[in-house]
């Protein structure tokens, strides 16, 4: 089943066309990698999708629904969470605090922004869902997200994804500035986020990382999407020469060759 | 017990019993009840000003409102004969107006803070100065419900306290009931941590804001009135230099300048130090204009320990 297809998106800022006809897309279950240079149109794309702004013409369906989307709150409804490196999490929050930061559990819920956080279940819930992402053993629900690394702060924001059941996750290069095994961690739980039933939008600069997770690949170029294939059906030295534009024939044989 | 407001609690003893073991009269009951006549009326802007800045914005502009407000109220009283309650409902629609303009400015335009409300500082003084020609006005003590509510006094012992006392008290529950439990404090503080984020989970960090400036506004108005109705007189340069004070309290509390962590406790443990540094360096006998090189000392060295036990915190 189609999560999500876009179609035809067109996206100009001023002269610049950002977006020309961008078609993609995601089915339930499935890791799509979105590549391409700086200026591809990769961040555009999921703006404009994660409701940051409107596209100028072209339709967006969620689930075989079209739907619009005009803020991120719209985004989140439809099921949608963009998840970008370091602008997901309050660092002077706790864990459990970050988990549900906007829907928030409240008892006397009639005092609206007065309402009594109900810690109880804020505490439960959080614990319950740090070990059903298997990272309990190490973290506590009440700990400050400044005491925790890159890589379990990017585990926590994936997990408050998931927990609130969103159809369309997007990753935003979330690898950047890790370590090696915190790398692995995160593609690691990526996996475990599309096994779980969730589709997952990943947009990375490392093509190795795509080889280890992804079931498909689309490049985009200068704002069009160049290219769209299933990782059985590539490899590096193609998915490169896409990215790029430049001819490599010459080198994939070679490559062959050997 | 790293908590920066429990280190400045434990400053907060050693400094009482200095001040104790300098001068006997310092824990007299007549020296007490002074203090406690004068915490509240900053103490109840820092409350403001604590919530404000744990959302990572702050109001220079407290001082002159706390001049502005008690001088509007009592104009229309004193010249145009106004009933007091009306006036003092004015009083608060002036304050809200004020605050709302901050908010506003500050959100849908973006400028920083400090330099809308630095501007509103100037604007605000210079309101009270030119509706009172820069003259205090008369006094102005007839009795009377709004007199008692906002500056009653009541005798515990040999001790004298004023309702301003209770409203101090009131609202600092509120507001740590505010800032810790409520749905509220967890979108101040995620405001303030990191906006980008808190604006991405949906909050609405624009409104909150405003609303908070708002808060701050009002509070610094009704500070005002508390202590125009406590000294019975109105005057259009009170309240200067309030608002770096207010601000001292609240950072040697605890709280950040820069956003994300702000503690009520601490704001009223700095509000009380403060409060008996002004009033202890007096009676042990430093000179009247050295004291300020004191106050000063005492907050950098208040501020330097913060710093060293946050380094400690984040390296063990």
């Amino acid at each position: 089943m189609d999560m999500l297809r876009l179609q035809n998106l067109q996206k100009s800022f001023g002269s610049v066309r950002a977006l020309k006809n961008a078609s993609l897309t995601l089915r339930e279950g499935e890791v799509v990698a979105l590549l391409g240079d700086n200026g591809a149109g990769k961040s555009t794309l999921i703006k404009a999708i994660s409701g940051v702004f409107p596209v100028d013409r072209g339709d967006i369906y969620v689930r075989g629904e079209k739907v619009s989307i005009r803020s991120t709150r719209d985004a989140m409804d439809l099921g949608i969470e963009t998840i970008h490196q370091d602008t997901s999490l309050a660092p002077d929050l706790s864990i459990a605090r970050n988990l549900f930061l906007g829907r928030e559990p409240v008892n006397f819920g009639w005092l609206g922004v007065f309402a009594p956080l109900d810690l109880a279940k804020l505490r439960n819930a959080a614990s319950a869902l740090l070990k059903r992402v298997g990272i309990s053993k190490k973290l506590d629900a009440d700990a400050l997200v400044s005491t925790l690394s890159g890589g379990e702060r990017q585990s926590i924001a994936i997990s408050r994804a998931m927990q609130f059941a969103a159809k369309v996750i997007i990753l935003d290069e979330p690898t950047n500035n890790l370590g090696v095994e915190e790398t692995h961690g995160v593609l690691r739980f990526v996996k475990e986020v599309r096994d779980a039933g969730h589709s997952v939008l990943l947009i990375t600069h490392n093509i190795h990382h795509v080889f280890q997770v992804a079931d498909r690949i689309v490049v985009m170029r200068r704002g069009e999407i160049v290219a769209e294939q299933t990782v059985a059906d590539t490899d590096l030295l193609t998915v490169e020469s896409l990215i790029t534009g430049a001819d490599m024939s010459a080198l994939l044989k070679q490559a062959r060759a050997k | 017990m790293r908590s920066p407001q429990f280190s400045s609690l434990i400053i907060l003893v050693v400094l009482l019993v200095v001040f104790a073991v300098a001068d006997a009269n310092f824990l007299s009951p007549l020296n007490i009840s002074n203090m406690m006549a004068f915490l509240p009326e900053l103490g109840i802007i820092a409350l403001g000003m604590t919530l404000l800045l744990t959302a990572g914005e702050f109001d220079l502009s407290v001082g002159a409102v706390f001049g502005l407000a008690p001088v509007v109220v009592m104009l229309l009283v004193q010249n145009a004969g106004v009933d007091i309650g009306v006036a003092l409902l004015a009083g608060l629609v002036l304050c809200i107006a004020i605050g709302a303009i901050n908010g506003l400015i500050v959100t849908k335009i973006g400028i920083s803070s400090f330099l809308v409300t630095l501007s509103m500082l100037l604007v605000v003084r210079g309101a009270a100065l030119y509706i009172t020609q820069g003259f205090p006005l008369k006094s102005w003590d007839q009795p009377g419900f709004f007199v008692t509510l906002l500056a009653g006094s009541f005798n515990v012992g040999s001790f004298r306290f004023y309702t301003s006392l209770w409203w101090f008290i009131g609202l600092s529950l509120f507001a740590i009931y505010v800032l810790r439990y409520a749905k509220l404090g967890n979108w101040i503080s995620a405001i303030g941590s990191n906006h980008n984020a808190a604006v991405a989970r949906g909050v609405p960090a624009d409104a909150v804001k405003i609303w908070l400036f708002i808060a701050t506004s009002v509070l610094a108005g009704l500070a005002g009135m508390i202590s125009a109705f406590r000294i019975s007189a109105a005057s259009p340069v009170a309240g200067t230099g309030y608002e770096l004070e207010v601000i001292a309290m609240v950072v040697v509390g605890g709280t950040a300048l820069t956003g994300g962590r702000g503690t009520i406790l601490g704001t009223i443990v700095g509000a009380l130090m403060l409060r008996a540094i002004r009033n202890g360096i007096v009676l042990i006998g430093v000179p009247g204009l050295a004291y300020n090189i004191f106050v000063g000392l005492i907050i950098l060295a208040m501020l330097i320990l913060h710093a060293l036990l946050q380094k400690n915190a984040a390296s063990g």
